[in-house]
């Protein structure tokens, strides 16, 4: 449609006003990130790139290091990945391979209802459930108690299961049910049709799917804030080490959401620090959403030459 | 061995898919059970009292709706013209490409920096306190990106004769939208609002600091100092901070309140969202 | 055509969203959730019998309240601690009135397993040996063998400051450490409750003797106080603290009244019914 150029073009209202809302959006996106680098500026005057590799903050002697957040940030959201992966995968291969279609609409419904349920209520049957069965199933690693890492971790992991699974079975319907009939009548199983043909051609997407859902991860602050502990400066000894994992920590939301950024209001560097944690996790999830989009975007040339 | 084999992959796949539709039904199960019993005219009409432990959650059921509905109202105009600038306007591909990969990055944008920045712009330097205008603002153009994919959806699918005809009728751009990509394509723009707004009714994170309170607003009347309070502000504190047993059975049916509004709203854009889902499976 | 004439009511609406003025006159109120259930239940009585407008929040905190009256948000502000020559220092401009409603005392609980295996008490170089992470295990307290799960009160709240003056003297001079957080009265009784061998500071009203217990403080020649109300009012037990309105100059026009009502019989009733200790029996 783009390709018809006969009709008279003519900067009419309609015209302007989309262009005008469109830069509205544009700029609030550009808004933002210079107010996150500009309010953050006095943090890094005061620390320097400790600001990133400082491994203590204590806000009353002015320390401000925000490594500690950043490492649990990713931890968490390293766990809900490596648990929603492969259950989201393995459940997209089932309703997609596998399932009679008329099967199909109450699982894909459920799946849009767990997408909907609202975080601050996770949080509470974090708080009521999850953390006391982490507590007790969990009783030969002694946990100090129940707000860890880990709890969190499983948390997220199913509030980005939706997103995982509904974006995995996507990228797997794409793929021509002829080449499946084709496979199955060269005698695989469902299971290797599946995989060869299913999976193999849908890898792409599936990737898509997992950076989608890490971006929603690293950035969900209410259920997080409720269960992880809230715990300063949390670093493990070398970074392999497990400990940690079972342990009470501190992320970069559940920092920004907490009772500091209502007290560092009035003293500039407090404040800046603050700010700037919002700036890390910005770019951190602006970058993944990014390639995400760029990932999709190449996934649909492959798919569709034509278009 | 293959058979075997076989059985295996189908038996763990459809644990993993059974998963998530056990979560989801013990989720509604477990607040309905605790929630419903706080569920009454009553709690449905009346205003929060003995701070929390009592009382209803009328104006916090009044200050979400007042929130969503200008949520949606800030975002579907914006919407509409991104999708039309995508959709009709912009000929150039490279443009158009970086223009989805900024919804693509907006979209992805977490809750709590909109509530940041929602702090600084309108509750300190604008000056405006806590107000239910930031709220809807803000939520508006978080759900921005659901609704205008949505309806950018809903132009591509459109088809090719439609736009060729109102093309070879000599119809400007402009009048092309209002006379044929605006009629076909409101379904988009339904879609994308329920489900943007599905999302933003249960946010927290982007109102805390800059709309809702605890107690003691009702319906605001100005925009300065205005603030509404909110069904998932009232879970966060009440789980947190509730002042009295009682209080518990309150928490757990505003949960309830909540989720039916929610899951409601998602229930309604679900058959058009596996419509969408369904025809690019078969394409 | 339906759609452009939503799209304008839309616009237009905004446009008189935007254009209604700020409306005056309510009294705002921020600060401590632990002089939160009074104020909050204040708050309702004078809405309902006088018709005034009263909003009620408790974001940040102490801190918080101080703060935000200080940035001239809110009329009143709820603390549980004294201001500090810091922040007086810091808002030239305002003259810090703090209004005595009544006293409370910061209890130290435990769980029930730590209760119920004997420790009553801890004394105060213990419990500075806690806080330092040189004592880790309840054996050392003549407890079992068990590692202490210390919640620390999440900076900004009052109950914090009242455990730092006890132990060091003030804020600045405690020492940097980092246990996990807690924010409200029931999230800390909630953790302290559900976790085997559990501490935390937990203001007195709320240690129920069911679920979380509070300990004696021991002295130095070995005798132990509880915070009982006698041993509050009598300034036996150490760790007691103000509970303070606060305006900027003498309460003026509705924040007057409000603070002659929480000061009344009726508001002193108040303050007793929510744990606390009122002006009189302080005498």
């Amino acid at each position: 449609m783009l390709s018809l150029r006969n009709a008279a073009r003519h900067w009419t209202w309609t015209r302007l006003a989309s262009f005008a809302f469109t830069l509205l959006a544009v700029a609030f996106l550009g808004l933002m990130l210079g107010l996150f680098v500009w309010q953050s500026l006095p943090a890094w005057k005061h620390a320097g790139l400790g600001y990133i590799t400082g491994k203590t903050w204590y806000f009353r002697q002015q320390e401000f290091g925000a490594l500690a957040m950043i490492y649990g940030t990713f931890v968490v959201s390293a766990v809900a990945l490596l648990l929603a992966a492969p259950v989201g995968v393995g459940a997209a291969l089932f309703t997609a391979e596998v399932l009679p279609n008329r099967w199909r609409l109450p699982v894909k419904a459920a799946v849009e209802l767990l997408a909907g349920v609202p975080s601050v209520v996770y949080g509470l049957l974090g708080i009521l459930f999850l953390r006391n069965w982490v507590y007790d199933g969990l009783e030969s690693f002694d946990l100090l108690s129940g707000d860890t890492l880990l709890t969190a971790g499983i948390l997220l992991a199913v509030m980005i299961l939706p997103t995982v699974m509904t974006l995995s079975d996507d990228a797997l319907r794409a793929v021509p049910a002829t080449q499946r009939r084709a496979a199955r009548g060269l005698g695989l199983t469902r299971a290797e049709t599946a995989i060869l043909v299913g999976f193999a051609q849908s890898w792409r997407g599936m990737l898509t799917a997992l950076l989608l859902a890490l971006g929603r991860a690293l950035g969900e602050t209410i259920a997080v804030f409720l269960v992880v502990g809230r715990r300063d400066n949390a670093l493990p000894e070398s970074f392999y080490s497990i400990p940690p994992l079972v342990e009470a920590g501190q992320t970069l939301t559940s920092k920004l959401g907490g009772s500091e950024t209502n007290i560092a209001y009035g003293d500039p560097l407090h404040w800046a620090a603050i700010v700037g944690l919002a700036l890390f996790l910005l770019s951190i999830v602006a970058g993944i959403s990014w390639a995400g989009a760029r990932l999709m975007r190449r996934k649909e040339e492959c798919d569709a030459p034509l278009a | 061995m293959r058979h075997w084999l076989d059985r295996l992959f189908i038996l763990c796949t459809a644990l993993c898919a059974a998963l998530p539709v056990v979560i989801i039904v013990f989720i509604i199960g477990v607040i309905a059970w605790r929630g419903g019993g706080a569920l009454s005219w009553e709690f449905l009409t009346d205003q929060i009292r003995s701070a929390g432990a009592d009382g209803g959650i009328f104006y916090n059921i009044a200050g979400t709706l007042i929130l969503l509905m200008t949520a949606f109202l800030v975002s579907v105009p914006i919407a509409t013209g991104l999708a039309l600038v995508h959709g009709v306007y912009l000929k150039n591909e490279r443009t158009k490409e970086r223009l989805w990969l900024l919804l693509s990055v907006l979209n992805g944008v977490p809750s709590i920096l909109f509530g940041l920045f929602g702090l600084i712009v309108f509750v300190k330097y604008l000056g405006w306190g806590k107000s239910w205008m930031t709220g809807g603002v803000l939520l508006g153009l978080m759900m921005l990106p659901t609704v205008a994919v949505a309806f950018i959806e809903q132009i591509k699918s459109l088809p090719r004769h439609y736009i060729e005809a109102a093309a070879g009728l000599g119809l400007s751009d402009s009048q092309r939208v209002w006379s044929v990509v605006m009629p076909q394509c409101a379904g988009g723009l339904v879609t994308g609002s329920l489900l943007g707004l599905a999302r933003a009714a249960g946010e927290t994170a982007p109102i805390m600091f800059t709309s809702t309170i605890f107690a003691g607003a009702t319906i605001p009347s100005g925009v300065k100092e205005s603030p509404v309070l909110s069904l998932p502000y009232h879970i966060f504190i009440l789980a947190q901070d509730s002042f009295d047993p009682a209080a518990g059975t309150n928490l757990w049916g505003t949960a309830l309140v909540l989720l039916v509004l929610v899951l409601g709203l998602s229930l309604l854009a679900l058959p058009a969202r596996l419509h969408i889902h369904e025809e690019s499976g078969n394409d | 055509m339906q759609f452009h004439v939503i799209t304008r009511c839309s616009l237009v609406s905004g446009v008189i969203f935007f254009a209604i003025t700020s409306r005056a006159d309510t009294l705002k109120i921020n600060g401590s959730t632990t002089v939160n259930p009074p104020a909050a239940e204040a708050a309702e009585i004078l809405r309902r019998e006088k018709g005034m407008q009263i909003q009620v929040d408790t974001q940040g905190g102490s801190s918080g309240g101080i703060s935000m009256l200080g940035d001239g948000l809110v009329q009143i502000g709820m603390a549980s601690k004294l201001i500090s020559d810091d922040v007086r220092a810091r808002y030239p401009g305002i003259e810090f009135e703090e209004i005595h409603i009544g006293e409370d005392a910061v209890a130290l609980v435990v769980s029930k397993d730590i209760w119920d295996a004997g420790v009553k008490a801890v004394s105060k170089s213990q419990m500075q040996g806690i806080y330092e992470g040189r004592i880790k295990n309840w054996q050392e307290l003549g407890g079992p063998d068990r590692r202490i799960a210390f919640f620390n009160k999440e900076p900004g709240r009052g109950t914090w400051e009242v455990f730092a003056h006890w132990l060091y003297g003030s804020a600045k001079k405690t020492p940097s450490v980092s246990f996990p957080e807690v924010g409200g009265n029931e999230e800390t009784r909630n953790k302290v409750a559900s976790t085997r061998g559990a501490l935390s500071q937990l203001s007195s009203s709320w240690a129920d003797g069911k679920r979380v217990f509070a300990l004696a403080i021991m002295k130095n020649d070995g005798s132990v106080v509880l915070p009982t109300n006698k041993n509050i009012a009598s300034h036996q037990y150490p760790m007691s603290r103000p509970l303070f309105l606060l305006t900027d100059g003498k309460p003026k026009a509705e924040a007057k009244t409000f603070v002659n009502f929480i000061l009344s019989d009726r508001g002193q009733e108040l303050v007793r019914k929510h744990g606390y200790l009122s002006l009189k029996q302080l005498e």
